[in-house]
């Protein structure tokens, strides 16, 4: 999800009141610039295993985390931390997730936990694999996008399966200087499709989107009202 | 919709959503068979088209197809431009032992995404042209699964949903009578991490905290679909609903 958040959340009235509280912060922030290229490793990874996979279950509530096989990330890539009883994979996404043209592309403080169900995990977690290859073999954005591409050309990766979800509910989740954990919601991907096909990005639709590139692939994204420690989330 | 929300409004009843207002429906004396054919039908077309819109903003349903309830079934009012169909679903839609199922005063406005307008308004289609032609529910239920099995019902497609925010919806006689959500049809034993409600309106919580409720409809009785309940906490006038 990570590389959908940004775009589809513009438009979101809940994420607007995120969004103004941080203006001042993204005034800063200078999207040219502040990450043309990978910080150290280490600035990526989390030196504190448990910490990680807390944070990763905190993406889902603890009813379906819990069992969830959990990822965490490594110095050669992401390595099962967990292993999981009901098909569910819990992970915490880093910035070469992001869209190629968000301003937080490859941003090291950026920490996305999802949690997926079992045709997501089948159908995404290949595509996460692949980025964290690529980024960490130091590839400019440009090799990644043109090798991203090149693989679903190839069919190397797979399109969405029927029936895909994704969690994202965790408090602690950190998109960005700009978007800070901006709001808990889930996401439905599927072959890439126009956006009216869920009505999203229309006037009064609860529904946002976001259109990956180069992958074949949308996603939906829609906001809910609670956290998923159950806490309430702010609204505008 | 209707099949769907009026089970998992009891939940919400449960939950606090619908408050205080919610008296337990007596499931086994309410409707017992089908009302006077004139209580289901509205009179006012133009008055139906109106209530089939508001199930989706009107950035939506305006360009949608209408279908609206004549005599001997469903028929086209409005043709639409964006793939989306508009309908007002009447209470027949619900499981087929729901206590409510003949209930004369259930409006269940939904617009189907074109995907969902394809592959699970024919199950509305079908079933209320059958039960109007006076078939029993057992028959129904009987020619709805021989159809499945032929392929006369097109299989899901894969990304259907529905809205249903429409503040003027009448889905069950529990409670505030309504709520706003999304509904996403998958293929039958998906998981998403969903609450329960079953026919009888009993709430289980296998996964506490989950913004979702898989319904009672279908779920391979007959039709191989599961649908889940997303609430949006707005209506399509884009005044707020309450929240889960």
């Amino acid at each position: 999800m990570s590389r959908n958040m940004f775009k589809a959340i513009g438009g979101g009235a809940f994420t607007l009141a995120v969004m103004l509280g941080a203006s001042w912060q993204a005034q800063a922030l200078d999207a040219k610039t502040a990450y043309a290229g990978m910080a150290p490793l280490e600035q990526y990874l989390m030196t504190d295993r448990n910490a990680e996979i807390t944070l990763a279950r905190s993406a889902a509530p603890e009813s379906i985390s819990r069992e969830a096989e959990v990822l965490v990330l490594g110095r050669h890539g992401y390595e099962t931390a967990v292993k999981g009883k009901n098909g569910w994979v819990c992970v915490v996404e880093r910035s070469w997730m992001a869209p190629f043209d968000d301003p937080e592309f490859l941003n090291p403080d950026q920490r996305l936990p999802l949690c997926l169900n079992p045709p997501a995990a089948r159908s995404h977690l290949p595509l996460t694999f692949k980025m964290t290859e690529l980024a960490f073999a130091g590839q400019s954005k440009t090799q990644m996008f043109d090798s991203i591409k090149a693989a679903f050309d190839k069919k190397e990766l797979p399109l969405p399966e029927p029936g895909e979800v994704c969690y994202m509910m965790s408090k602690q989740q950190y998109f960005g200087r700009k978007h800070g954990n901006a709001d808990p919601h889930l996401m439905f991907w599927v072959p890439k499709t126009d956006d009216i096909f869920w009505g999203a990005g229309l006037p009064g639709s609860p529904v946002y989107v976001h259109q990956y590139s180069p992958e074949p692939i949308t996603e939906f994204i829609i906001s809910v009202s609670k956290w998923s420690d159950g806490t309430a989330a702010p609204t505008d | 919709m209707n099949r769907k929300l009026v089970n998992a409004i009891a939940c919400f009843a449960l939950l606090v959503v619908l408050g205080g207002a919610g008296k337990a429906l007596d499931a086994k004396t309410p409707y017992p068979s089908m009302a006077p054919l004139d209580q289901y039908v509205m009179a006012d077309r133009t008055a139906e088209i109106a209530l089939a819109r508001t199930a989706a903003p009107a950035s939506i349903s305006r360009d949608a197809t209408v279908v609206i309830l004549g005599s001997h079934g469903y028929e086209t009012a409005v043709e639409g431009k964006n793939g989306f169909v508009c309908i007002v679903e009447r209470a027949w839609m619900n499981p087929f032992d729901s206590p409510e199922f003949w209930n004369p005063k259930n409006r269940s406005p939904i617009c189907y995404n074109p995907p969902a307008a394809r592959t699970v308004l024919p199950i509305t289609l079908m079933r209320t042209k059958l039960l109007l032609a006076g078939k029993s529910k057992e028959e129904v239920k009987e020619s709805v699964k021989a159809a499945i099995d032929k392929k006369e019902l097109p299989p899901l497609e894969a990304g259907s949903m529905s809205y249903m925010m429409s503040k003027d919806a009448y889905l069950t006689d529990a409670g505030n009578h309504n709520m706003a959500h999304l509904m996403f049809y998958t293929p039958l034993g998906t998981v998403w991490g969903a609450n329960v409600v079953d026919s009888s309106n009993e709430l289980s919580e296998p996964f506490p905290g989950s913004p979702l409720l898989l319904a009672p409809s279908y779920k391979g009785n007959p039709e191989p679909i599961d649908m889940f309940l997303m609430p949006t906490g707005i209506w399509s006038d884009g005044t707020p609903a309450p929240a889960m």
